[in-house]
């Protein structure tokens, strides 16, 4: 069965919304390795967890250094260095966060490798949300690839002209502003002309809008929407009940 | 509508200028479009062609993107402009759904937005919203005129050139305008793709549509038109049935190419006297080179067709390039053209073989050192262009080579020879296509390297180009630099070359 | 058939007083998230109470973020819409590209900076908002952090309005400025949702903090004040540098350029004879 584009959606984000509100490393282990069990079946485990690895690598080693090492709030204190002191809490706050953060990343990350983008924004486009969000998300996608090209265009047009690449920091910085302005230039001037064409094919002009795109919505899935989104608000209030602050400052 | 008269769209522009535009950039054009003709709309670059298309078709608008001065009649219609808040804001979707315009960067008239050709041309009906069943039948039919049936399923980021122009085409016919007004419809075709775009639109104008053709040569297309409109730094300088303007000075002045005599000015290229041809070693060489892109693995998204196939370029290929040699080589698209000329100067290192410039291999040598002796001109001007002023640009990097007094010279005369000393405190990007390709050959130009490469250097010039180019390059020959030029123009290669080599599996053969 | 207008009539001003209204209750939702945040951080974090705190932040911050776009997005021309991806695909790029220098700051607001100063705050404020959540499909680390790239856009958007950029060196004051309210206002995302920062450099200074006995929303924000300020102001520097180098006649087809007379600063400089 093909997943309709808002239910992948609503049930990555309805995992990480209750993973955050559980505040149970158990949990979250569990929803990181289901994830990843799931991107190896779907067959994106290298992009998937090379992504996830980019954004919350640096993250988790900076919780480990940070907390490990510096946790004023620690009671119980396993080792000591001069200011740096090793802490259980410390360490267990360190895993609670690192653990939440990458399995709420691993699941959202698992919707955008696995989601078919043009059906996404013929999905957002049917519905009510304005159709300029859709342009911009699709837009981005078809620019980013383009940019890296271009960028490679420009540094082999500006080599040819004698531009040698290295040197001191600051020769660096000379060379890469003059990089940034041709591609900055350029980028901004075919905006303008796509606006215009966008404007001549009637886009963002109000009113209704068709799709010539059929994306299909079973009402099975209609259903299970309705109710991850039920169970997370029920998450959330559970978790906004148990955890209410009842001294404030 | 009445029929009474079959006059589709009628323009009086008094004056256009851009917000920011210190000049009009058009000036008491006059025109009359009926319907089920062909009009050719011909000037050179800089001459307010396509600022005129865009008024046309919708792109432009009164207020919006500049003051207009001047009025416009659409299917009877008339809507009067003089530059002030009270003049009537033009409806662009309404507009372009009756008068369309298609822009000679085919690329820029697609959504960015869809995923496949038949979404892509769904695009402008989806924001009208056209029911479902309507817009399936449209884009079929819209599909068979412009010969896109087989490709409807394709991503359009693999369309070939001539595709891409179809598929742009057909977004625009699709909502069935009275008025077609295209940009250069038939620029870096090749024949292929020529004929199937002139085939597309001459059935268009036999379905009772009004098609303008805006162009910068006398080319096929412009010989099949009714009527001929001469444009000449923004004022239409002759109109009427081209049998009538053919000859006439105000042609002839406009810098538009004709077939033919444009060649003709150039035909004295061939070695004189001062030309030290064939003698002094070898200033480039390439001995023995192979080369063969890196089969494609890339990180987002699958690779192209084109990526995948494009191994191997060349095999095993000899070429050397004497002083005050001009060469000329040719070869269908993809043929690996381009990765030669890269080979030459090392942004591209062979997989086997060497290249020698001035004796010496590159193959330690950085890009940056190369270009002292090896000038190479890229396609696209506007990525090696990054300075606020076209003296600025030229003046960059010559100082350390010449000094500071000796750059700005060498710079104010490399502008010289491409005929912009005139331009020399203009911002780069506002110069026409072909000024700034002078530009771009100015900046190599000024190094005085000993090997000249450009990249289909006539694409985009208009015939004025053509000659400042055909005589910046005839100069570098007589000093002693060798020159390879490499492009499809047989009207201007085939005359200023010395020899003509053409690309044949890889390898090199003389034509 | 001779029905459709070529023309417009004149625009409708009735939906506009709706939109300032989501607007000001987007604005609302992040101001008061935010103070709620602060009253009642946890004295005793561990997981549980953060976890209470970072709901809440996302919550409030995103929808406040959603109600600004909601607000301005369909009031946006498309002449700007398109420039949302260009700034996207620029935050990203120069981010990353000036990112891989290792110094305490992100450099990932380029883009948003440069199209606030081409089309004022509004289309500042959608635009960081926006470039947040779509980017988040790459890296959803971005995505509670909206709200903050929001406010960036918007005081870029004042600051250029007010004239800021016609003048090189005010530009880098902007920045700074913006720095400390978009440092502040992003710190509970830091604190409470992250639980620190992702970077060597920042990471390093809110360890020195916390070592001093700082409470970590103290601690991240304290160390947001000493990054952000620089950070904005150097950003501000290449946003302007980068306005500068555009020629005019794209930077005049900006109805807000034109009518604020945004980088009027430039047209003497250059030597007309």
């Amino acid at each position: 069965m093909r997943l309709h584009p808002f239910t992948a959606l609503t049930a990555a984000a309805c995992t990480a919304v209750a993973t955050t509100a559980a505040a149970s490393w158990q949990l979250s282990f569990a929803v990181s390795i289901i994830s990843s069990v799931l991107a190896v079946r779907a067959g994106v485990a290298g992009r998937v967890l090379s992504a996830a690895a980019v954004t919350v690598g640096p993250l988790c080693l900076s919780l480990v250094v940070l907390h490990g090492l510096f946790f004023p709030e620690g009671r119980t204190v396993l080792a000591e260095w001069g200011p740096a002191r090793v802490t259980a809490e410390g360490l267990q706050f360190a895993l609670d966060l690192a653990s939440r953060t990458s399995a709420c990343v691993l699941v959202l990350l698992l919707f955008s490798f696995t989601v078919s983008v043009p059906d996404l924004v013929s999905a957002l486009a049917a519905s009510r949300i304005p159709p300029q969000f859709g342009f911009v998300l699709a837009s981005t996608l078809t620019l980013l690839p383009a940019i890296v090209g271009s960028l490679d265009r420009i540094r082999q047009a500006q080599e040819a002209r004698g531009l040698l690449l290295r040197g001191s920091l600051l020769a660096h910085l000379g060379a890469l502003r003059l990089q940034m302005v041709p591609l900055v230039q350029g980028l901004i001037e075919d905006a303008g002309i796509r606006g215009q064409a966008l404007e001549a094919r009637g886009f963002g002009a109000p009113g209704p809008h068709t799709s010539y795109r059929h994306v299909d919505d079973p009402p099975g899935q209609q259903i299970f929407r309705a109710l991850a989104l039920v169970l997370a608000a029920a998450a959330v209030a559970l978790r906004l009940l148990a955890s209410w602050p009842t001294a404030s400052l | 509508m009445t029929a009474t008269t079959r006059t589709a769209l009628r323009a009086r522009i008094n004056e256009f200028t851009y917000h920011g535009g210190t000049a009009a950039a058009l000036r008491d054009v006059g025109l009359e479009i009926e319907g089920g003709s062909l009009t050719a709309i011909l000037g050179g670059s800089g001459s307010g062609k396509s600022t005129l298309g865009k008024l046309l078709g919708g792109w432009l608008r009164a207020g919006h993107s500049g003051t207009l001065r001047g009025s416009l009649e659409l299917g009877g219609t008339r809507l009067d402009f003089d530059g002030s808040a009270a003049d009537p804001r033009i409806n662009p979707a309404e507009w372009f759904r009756r008068a369309a315009f298609v822009p000679q960067e085919a690329a820029a008239m697609l959504s960015t937005v869809r995923s496949s050709v038949a979404e892509e041309l769904a695009f402008g009906l989806e924001n009208r919203a056209t029911p479902r069943q309507e817009m399936l039948r449209a884009v079929d039919r819209t599909a068979a005129v412009t010969g896109l049936s087989g490709l409807l399923d394709r991503d359009p980021a693999t369309l070939s050139g001539g595709e891409l122009r179809r598929l742009a085409v057909g977004c625009a016919v699709i909502t069935e305008p009275e008025v077609l007004v295209l940009d250069e419809p038939l620029a870096s075709l090749d024949p292929a793709g020529t004929a199937q775009v002139t085939d597309v639109i001459r059935n268009l104008v036999a379905g009772g549509s009004a098609v303008v053709v805006l162009s910068q040569a006398v080319d096929g297309l412009a010989l099949q038109a009714r009527q001929w409109i001469v444009l000449d730094d923004g004022t239409a300088t002759a109109a009427g049935p081209p049998g009538k303007i053919t000859e006439s000075a105000e042609l002839e002045a406009s810098g538009v190419r004709l077939p033919g005599s444009a060649v003709s000015a150039l035909a004295s290229t061939s070695p004189g006297p001062e030309r030290v041809l064939g003698k002094g070693p070898a200033i480039l060489e390439l001995l023995g080179v192979g080369f063969s892109y890196p089969v494609a693995s890339r990180r987002n998204g699958p690779a192209t067709a084109n990526e995948v196939q494009r191994t191997n370029v060349l095999r095993d290929l000899d070429f050397s390039l004497r002083p005050g040699e001009i060469v000329r080589i040719v070869g269908p698209n993809g043929a690996g053209k381009s990765t030669l000329l890269r080979l030459f100067n090392g942004l591209l290192r062979p997989s086997s073989g060497d290249v020698r410039v001035g004796g010496n291999s590159i193959a330690r040598t950085p890009v940056g050192r190369v270009a002292a002796s090896v000038g190479l001109l890229f396609q696209h001007p506007r990525d090696q262009l990054f300075e606020r002023t076209a003296l600025r640009e030229v003046c960059f990097g010559l100082r350390p080579l010449f000094g500071p007094g000796g750059a700005t010279v060498r710079a104010l005369a490399a502008l010289d020879e491409v005929g912009l000393s005139n331009a020399a405190q203009v911002h780069p990007a506002e110069l026409s296509a072909s000024q700034q390709r002078l530009l771009a050959l100015a900046t190599v130009l000024a190094r005085e390297p000993a090997v000249l490469a450009l990249d289909e250097p006539t694409v985009g010039l208009d015939r004025h180009g053509v000659e400042r180019l055909s005589h910046a390059v005839k100069e570098a020959a007589e000093r002693g630099a060798g020159v390879v030029l490499v492009t499809n123009d047989a009207g201007y290669g085939r005359t200023a070359a010395d020899r003509n080599l053409e690309f044949d599996a890889g390898r090199l053969r003389e034509l | 058939m001779s029905s459709s207008p070529l023309t417009l009539s004149e625009a409708g001003r009735t939906a506009s007083r709706n939109r300032r209204i989501l607007e000001i209750l987007g604005a609302a939702a992040i101001a008061g998230t935010y103070v709620f945040l602060v009253l009642t951080q946890p004295a005793d974090i561990a997981n549980g109470p953060v976890s209470f705190s970072a709901l809440v932040a996302l919550g409030g911050f995103l929808l406040g973020a959603v109600l600004l776009i909601v607000a301005v997005l369909p009031a946006l021309p498309t002449s700007t819409l398109v420039l949302v991806p260009v700034a996207l695909v620029l935050n990203v790029v120069l981010g990353q590209i000036m990112g891989s220098s290792g110094l305490p700051f992100y450099f990932d607001a380029i883009g948003t900076v440069l199209i606030a100063v081409l089309a004022g705050p509004a289309a500042g404020a959608a635009t960081g908002a926006l470039s947040s959540i779509v980017w988040s499909f790459f890296n959803p680390t971005v995505l509670p952090f909206a709200a903050g790239s929001a406010l960036i856009g918007f005081l870029a958007g004042l600051a250029a309005r007010g004239g800021l950029f016609r003048r090189f060196y005010l530009a880098p004051v902007a920045g700074f400025i913006t720095g400390i309210f978009a440092g502040v206002v992003s710190a509970p995302i830091a604190a409470f949702v992250f639980g620190g920062t992702s970077g060597v450099g920042t990471g390093a200074i809110v360890s020195a903090f916390r070592a001093m006995g700082d409470t970590l929303m103290a601690a991240i924000t304290k160390q947001a004040l000493i990054s952000d300020p620089m950070d904005k102001a150097i950003v501000f520097a290449i946003a302007a540098l980068l306005a500068y180098a555009l020629p005019r006649r794209t930077t005049f087809q900006f109805p807000f350029v034109r009518r604020f007379r945004v980088l009027a600063g430039k047209a003497p400089a250059t030597p007309a004879a």
